[in-house]
């Protein structure tokens, strides 16, 4: 039992003595490992690349890697990494080093905000793959009756006044979880704010920014959607597939959502799980905005990949990664998996337009995302805000401030989480 | 009295396997149906069942399944063996430190498993057992050993000994004493004790969870965590139920077949000599 | 272990006068060892280190992903989480569900007991069988079950229970604390109390038929009969069904985990030390959550055997 172990462990050949590379992804609709068995056939026996599923939730696969990381495993070769948790990963030396040369040339076309998420302290530490990015979906009918000209950009106040006047629910996420702070730092940023005043700070000096006017103003909007109900009785337990199930129902009207809900609900009309018109009736516009005329900063989301410190095979696995981000390859994971490209030319596919007619719009919001504080304490300062911003029905003006005091207390280790 | 004890037995019946037929009929809906907020699918499916088993989560969950059966009996079996001897040591023997023996095998089944956790990743780090069936089988001693001694130690302390030397006052060696009379009396004990330490190897989810990291020796509670929808946004409710459903199959067995040995080991005080 | 050598301290203890520290003593107390050693040191081991370690790992600022930062802080974490209300509300969330969900197993446990041992045979067999599927469910999958019942998404509950006032399609379970520990204490109840019934038909079994049947001769009425006779000859196996319930309802995570993860109030001191030190991996701060959760169950224990006499070595000490 032992010596097999050992074996395992030390050994990253397989039988016919090609080194394997091993490939941590988030799950997903099988997509990864497709790219995986093509980028395995086009090295010609130098790698073969095998994937490992990590848990569901973004929380957890952080946590799984940063557990196997610390504790200097040999085997994480590549691995799919959720943008905002980078830094806790690189500040360490967790990651091995981006080469020069495989910096250069995976972000040759990287959208803004693809290329922002994969940067700590002005260093790429980390190869963007796909990006995501939540657009504004709305009914057609609930905006007309509302009177909105959808092609400008709409701003929160407009989409609360409209459902209020219509009892109609918004698409939004209340729960307790990741898409939380998804939510709450885009509304700061929308509003010109930040949640960090010194995101590369250590934990003693971070200071948070949301006593400001940003800050409340992004509580405002929480608080209110809450306390009025117009998220929904499920908006406390509501992440983003609950909000899509209640965005296809007879109240929904406007969501702030990532693409899959444009193939996921296809797929459910096919399967007539939603009524066949309900297609015909969704629209979709860049995030809306704080006040009128402030571009919007639309969340960012994604996977970028990375590399293990003490991985055996590091020339081994840069190579995979170029191979793995080939523009084709993001396409073809945008087609068959719905997770938007991070490369410019990814979206030149011509069946891009067909499967996803939002495309240019992904694009344009990309190009305007902020990602989430950039900090090795992302985790305390998410869960902070988490915590702080449910339920939504109890946030109010003092939220903001109170949530900035919260997080530096939990930083200086003198609260629990 | 008699429809008396019926309409006793059909609410006990409900109120037991209400969950899981619940959870049965959830793993018969399709994706639309999963929101429909009704007991009963609009139409059956069986495609969940498909997804886990010959889907794209075959390889999650049936080597998911095959761990956790596999260190399971391996935990069961070691458990029971040591606990045997440990028991009946406890019953029959007067040795200094007995009463130690329960005493931190009570201290051992009242510990919080989540303490264990971390320094337990650490350890098999280090010598190589982390995400290894022997990683998992050590861990789930702790939990099954204890409640084997104590079960044991009770049981063993009831069967009446003395029947040991009227044997042998009859003519019998020890060892025939021993095995013609003993051993039929401790059996069913000994076998409720490894149904018992079975669902509890079973049953784990924190080491389950934590000390795996592949396919190695991931079991089926844990794996539940990694399905996915069609995307990694949608929920895998349908996944997780028809998994849930399959990992329940072993326990309904066990329990059909081996209901009487379950209970008699249990109230093995009413043997009567 | 050969039979042979089990079968021999059958012969020495016919001598139940215990000459001092004779030769006989002496093997015995040898073999005794021998036998109870294994599991006793399987045990020690796999609690033992660990429990040291995170003795010690609790008096430092330690994060791993900063081990550089590593510092010695003494008791300083303890009188963090003491003074901090997360750890307080948690421990009265465990408590309340501790307490609840055993006072509630004991009744219907006792009952179910009731059910199979008096059950006619015809139902017998079928009832024992019905009952040994939640006990032996495993609890991952009962918190599913349960949660997906209830759930605003995909539960059918709220249209079900639409009679019951404060209930309607837009109630959220797992949006406050009151509903969700309902849910969560439900599930529990439902999942354990096949265990205690079993234990308690274990007791039940012990009472002897001829005293009961002497009662009933002499008049005495059934509920006469169950407080005079059945229950206090059932003391020790009710104390130890309690016990052992409440120090496993004590640590409950994995229900609580599945269906809300602490959320709204729902947070249980397992989950917190997980939380902390598996989530966080602050193994300083999350070491000194989980010592102080061992010691809330130490203490639990000790009560118990101290102040209720629940006598767990009801063996050799008591009948000597």
């Amino acid at each position: 039992m032992l010596t097999t172990s050992t074996l395992l462990l030390a050994g990253c050949s397989g039988d016919d003595g090609t080194p394997v590379l091993t490939w941590y992804t988030n799950p997903d609709d099988g997509g990864q490992a497709e790219i995986a068995a093509r980028c395995t056939d086009a090295a010609e026996g130098r790698y073969r690349i095998e994937t490992s599923v990590l848990p569901n939730d973004a929380a957890s696969q952080r946590e799984q890697l940063t557990r196997r990381l610390a504790a200097g495993d040999t085997t994480m070769d590549i691995m799919s990494l959720d943008p905002p948790f980078i830094p806790e990963l690189s500040e360490p030396g967790f990651l091995a080093p981006v080469p020069d040369d495989v910096a250069a040339a995976t972000t040759e076309d990287t959208l803004d905000g693809a290329l922002a998420g994969a940067m700590w302290k002005d260093e790429i530490v980390s190869v963007p793959f796909w990006a995501n990015t939540q657009l504004l979906w709305y009914r057609k009918s609930v905006a007309e009756t509302a009177g909105l000209d959808m092609d400008q950009p709409v701003t929160w106040e407009q989409l609360i006044d409209a459902a209020r006047d219509q009892e109609k629910y918004l698409g939004v996420q209340g729960a307790n979880a990741e898409s939380m702070t998804v939510w709450v730092n885009a509304l700061v940023a929308s509003a010109g704010g930040q949640i960090l005043q010194n995101p590369e700070a250590g934990a003693d000096e971070l200071v948070t920014d949301l006593d400001s006017d940003a800050g409340r103003a992004a509580a405002d909007v929480v608080g209110t959607i809450g306390s009025e109900g117009l998220g929904g009785p499920g908006l406390p337990t509501q992440a983003e597939n609950e909000s899509m199930l209640l965005f296809r129902g007879d109240n929904g009207s406007f969501m702030v959502n990532w693409p899959f809900v444009w193939p996921a609900t296809n797929a459910a009309a096919e399967e007539g799980a939603v009524p066949e018109d309900l297609i015909d009736d969704i629209g979709w516009a860049v995030y809306p905005q704080m006040s009128e005329g402030q571009e919007s900063a639309p969340p960012l989301g994604g996977i970028n990949l990375g590399v293990g410190s003490e991985s055996q095979n590091q020339d081994l696995a840069w190579d995979a990664i170029q191979c793995i981000v080939e523009p084709e390859n993001q396409s073809y994971y945008f087609i068959s998996n719905g997770n938007p490209p991070a490369s410019a030319s990814a979206y030149d596919d011509p069946e891009i337009e067909e499967m996803f007619p939002m495309a240019d719009t992904i694009r344009e919001s990309l190009d305007q995302a902020v990602p989430r504080p950039q900090t090795p304490y992302y985790n305390e300062v998410s869960t902070a805000i988490q915590d702080s911003f449910t339920p939504p029905s109890q946030v109010a003006e003092g939220t903001a401030v109170e949530t900035g005091n919260f997080i530096e207390k939990v930083l200086r280790g003198e609260a629990l989480l | 009295m008699v429809a008396g004890w019926w309409i006793l037995t059909a609410f006990i019946t409900v109120w037991c396997l209400f969950p899981v037929a619940s959870i049965l009929t959830t793993s018969f809906k399709t994706p639309g149906d999963l929101s429909n907020n009704q007991f009963l699918p609009t139409s059956w499916s069986t495609m969940n069942y498909e997804e886990i088993i010959t889907g794209a989560s075959r390889e999650l969950f049936l080597t998911a399944l095959w761990n956790s059966i596999g260190i399971s009996v391996i935990a069961t079996f070691i458990a029971v063996v040591l606990a045997t001897l440990c028991a009946y040591a406890i019953a029959r023997l007067n040795f200094p430190g007995k009463r130690v023996v329960l005493t931190v095998s009570l201290m051992v089944s009242m510990f919080p498993v989540i303490s264990l956790v971390t320094p337990l990743f650490n350890m098999w780090r280090t010598i190589g057992l982390y995400d290894t069936w022997l990683g998992l089988i050590i861990p789930y001693l702790s939990l099954t050993l204890p409640i084997a001694i104590w079960t044991l130690a009770a049981f063993f302390q009831q069967i009446p000994w003395e029947l040991e030397q009227a044997a042998q006052v009859d003519g019998a060696t020890p060892l025939q004493a021993f095995r013609k009379v003993i051993v039929p009396l401790a059996l069913p004990g000994v076998f409720t004790t490894a149904i018992i330490a079975f669902f509890i190897a079973w049953n784990d989810f924190v080491y389950g969870m934590s000390l795996t990291s592949s396919e190695a020796a991931r079991t089926v509670p844990a794996a539940l965590a990694f399905f996915s929808g069609a995307s990694q946004f949608e929920s895998p409710t349908g996944a997780i139920s028809a998994a849930a459903i399959i990992v329940t199959i072993p326990i309904v067995i066990l329990v059909v077949l081996f209901q009487r040995q379950i209970v008699a080991g249990l109230t093995s005080g009413a043997v009567k000599g | 272990m050969t039979t042979e050598s089990t079968a021999q301290p059958a012969a020495s203890r016919k001598k139940s006068v215990r000459p001092v520290k004779s030769k006989r003593t002496k093997a015995e107390a040898r073999l005794g060892w021998w036998l109870a050693g294994p599991a006793f040191f399987i045990m020690i081991a796999v609690i033992f280190y660990p429990l040291m370690q995170a003795l010690w790992d609790s008096l430092f600022s330690y994060r791993l992903t900063a081990p550089d930062d590593r510092e010695f802080v003494g008791l300083s974490n303890y009188l963090t989480i003491l003074t901090d209300s997360v750890w307080w509300s948690g421990f009265a969330v465990t408590v309340l569900i501790t307490v609840v969900t055993v006072a509630v197993e004991l009744v219907l446990g006792f009952a179910l007991a009731l059910v199979m041992h008096k059950a006619i045979t015809s139902t017998r067999g079928f009832v024992r069988t019905v009952i040994l599927v939640p006990y032996g469910i495993v609890t991952v999958v009962s918190a599913y079950a349960w949660y997906y019942m209830f759930s605003i998404d995909s539960g059918y509950m709220n249209n079900w229970m639409g009679w019951v006032p404060g209930v309607d399609s837009d109630l959220n379970w797992f949006a406050q604390a009151g509903s969700a520990l309902t849910v969560i204490m439900l599930s529990e109840i439902w999942k354990t109390t096949p265990f205690i019934s079993l234990l308690l038909l274990a007791g039940l079994a012990q009472v002897p038929e001829e005293l009961s049947e002497a009662a009933a001769v002499d008049g005495a009425t059934w509920r006469q009969r169950l407080w005079k006779v059945i229950l206090p000859n059932m003391k020790a196996a009710i104390m130890v069904a309690v016990l052992f319930r409440a120090l496993d309802a004590f640590r409950i995570f994995d229900a609580v985990f599945i269906m809300t993860n602490g959320d709204y109030g729902t947070e249980v001191l397992s989950l917190l030390a997980y939380r902390t030190s598996i989530v966080r991996l602050e193994i300083g701060l999350g070491s000194a959550v989980s010592v102080l959760l061992f010691l809330c169950v130490a203490l639990l224990a000790f009560i118990a055997v101290k102040v209720f006499k629940v006598d767990l070595a009801r063996g050799q000490g008591g009948k000597s």
